[in-house]
């Protein structure tokens, strides 16, 4: 364990040493501003318009209006800014062979997969609290619902966690980064819009299967503010499986 | 310490590894050579855990490396051929995160410890990206080094080096290999390097090991091949061919290269001295070398 924190302390201030995770992290607030700002444009106008008829000013809830749109719209952002920070977290190992210090150091595959994975979600972290500005922001000029801005945080952590797994795994798949930055954005993107391709589709059990993998659809539902265990587990899960499935690939680098 | 038993390795249709069994000794510094693709590095990766026999086994120090890794590489320093490092880390980073990652106890000492002995104190704040190919070698010895362990596996340490940093490396691996009764283990295609520092020597030639033993030993057949240059070579190959249990005498100008079933070093001083013998030397390394992986003497 102590191995993998090691790995993971490397890991996220090898991102914050270079220009890859600076860019990212600015792409980020950037792109997440300017939503922010958009929303915030569009709340205002609805609600100025809303003084003329008295009753429905109280209807606009700023969680509605912008808490849960700007959450949504972040994990689209993220979907494309966490494969350019995952792709190489493995994949550069092997390019440069510095894999071959962690293989015969005395750590596990699975401590390596596990700090590579949370060497991501230190990353992950700093995203996410680059947001606090927009949130702190809410609290000052309205009054935002704290149990809807928590669970949206968790929602969002949680997806970034998935991202980062499937970054991890993807960047385990090749020494190219390109490529592994395909994959887990494909990965990505398949999973956050999974329940749009079956609309059309009839009711039955593989309907309700690809809707499950859908992440647009969980997270929807926590940002509602409705912590349910079934979505936690599949974040989680999706999480559990990515990490082991890296580690076996770990474990396969030493039958090469 | 390190006792390696009928070790194959095959990368699907190639065959890399067939059947190798050695043995190195505690406070042995073993030489281990064979040509490129020859299966050294192969060899010392499934020693030092990083890569997975197809069967056989090998052990260091009474463990598995197969059943108990981590207790292997927690005593066993491994610098491949291109050192492992990550490039964007300055040294003194990178050396103290090998530390941490080896389970060393005081982190900061063992860097610092590391760092002095290759010689790299003076460049800890640089960037490994901007160093010299000798200076990167020397943080991969330094990452090998930096838990202190019992037993070294240095995959070409000098290679690519220039013949002044060959000879630094050469030192300090001696020096580590006399301190603390350290086991050593290094492959290189230098063949003086081996002379200097090594007591034995395992030659492996296409997956298999074609010899190993004491470097005295090995040169034992040095009378068998005995080469001379002299100051006045006029009319002296007839002379040596004459030389009593001579096979085969060639020359190329002064130099001259003789052959024969038994150790010839004293008839053939004797033969050639009144034509100005410069220098005698029997069969070197470098001959039992090539005559073991090639079949050819040269």
């Amino acid at each position: 364990m102590i191995g993998a924190l090691t790995i993971a302390r490397r890991e996220t201030s090898a991102l914050f040493s270079t220009p890859v995770g600076w860019i990212a992290l600015t792409a980020f607030t950037f792109i997440g501003g300017f939503f922010f700002t958009a929303m915030l444009i569009g709340y205002f106008d609805a609600y100025s318009q809303s003084v003329l008829n008295p009753g429905q000013a109280d209807q606009l809830s700023v969680n509605e209006w912008v808490i849960q749109p700007l959450f949504s719209n972040l994990g689209v952002i993220a979907l494309f800014i966490v494969p350019a920070v995952t792709m190489r977290l493995i994949a550069e190992d092997r390019r440069q062979r510095s894999i071959e210090l962690l293989l015969t150091s005395p750590v596990s595959s699975y401590e390596i997969a596990l700090g590579k994975f949370l060497g991501g979600m230190g990353f992950a972290l700093v995203m996410a609290a680059s947001t606090l500005p927009f949130t702190w922001f809410l609290y000052t000029m309205g009054d935002p619902d704290t149990g809807i801005v928590i669970s949206n945080y968790v929602s969002f952590v949680l997806m970034l966690g998935t991202l980062i797994a499937m970054g991890t795994f993807a960047s385990s798949v090749t020494e190219n980064q390109i490529v592994a930055f395909m994959i887990s954005f494909a990965g990505g993107l398949f999973l956050w819009i999974s329940n749009w391709l079956v609309q059309s589709m009839g009711d039955g059990a593989a309907k309700t299967g690809i809707e499950y993998l859908s992440m647009l659809k969980h997270a929807e539902s926590m940002g509602k503010g409705l912590l349910h265990v079934q979505d936690v587990v599949y974040f989680l899960s999706f999480i559990g499986f990515f990490l082991f499935a890296t580690a076996q690939r770990v474990e396969a680098l030493r039958w090469r | 310490m390190i006792e390696v038993q009928g070790l194959t390795k095959s990368y699907g249709d190639t065959l890399a590894l067939s059947d190798v069994s050695f043995t190195v000794r505690q406070g042995e510094v073993v030489g281990f050579l064979g040509q490129n693709g020859a299966g050294k590095s192969t060899t010392m990766r499934i020693i030092a855990g990083s890569l997975g026999a197809s069967s056989g086994t090998a052990r260091v120090g009474g463990f598995d490396v197969a059943e108990e890794p981590r207790k292997v590489q927690a005593m066993l320093g491994y610098a491949p051929e291109t050192p492992p490092v990550y490039t964007n880390m300055t040294v003194g980073d990178y050396v103290r995160f090998a530390a941490q990652l080896k389970g060393v106890s005081d982190v900061d000492g063992a860097t610092k410890k590391a760092l002095g002995r290759v010689g790299l104190d003076a460049v800890s704040h640089r960037i490994i990206d901007n160093l010299s190919k000798g200076y990167r070698q020397r943080v991969g010895l330094a990452q090998a080094l930096v838990h202190d362990p019992r037993v070294l596996v240095l995959d070409e340490p000098t290679s690519g080096l220039d013949p002044a940093q060959r000879i630094e490396i050469k030192n300090l691996i001696h020096d580590l290999s006399l301190a603390d009764d350290r086991t050593v283990m290094l492959s290189t295609h230098v063949l003086t390097e081996i002379e200097a520092i090594c007591s034995r020597v395992i030659i492996i030639h296409r997956g298999k090991i074609v010899a190993q033993s004491d470097l005295a030993t090995l040169a034992g057949g040095a009378g068998k091949l005995v080469r001379i240059e002299v100051a006045r070579p006029d009319g002296l190959l007839d002379v040596l061919r004459k030389v009593q249990g001579v096979k085969t005498a060639e020359q190329d100008g002064a130099r001259f290269m003789v052959t024969g079933e038994s150790d010839l070093r004293e008839a053939v001083a004797s033969a050639s001295v009144s034509y100005g013998l410069i220098s005698l030397q029997g069969e070197r390394l470098e001959d039992t070398y090539i005559r073991l992986t090639t079949g050819v003497t040269v």
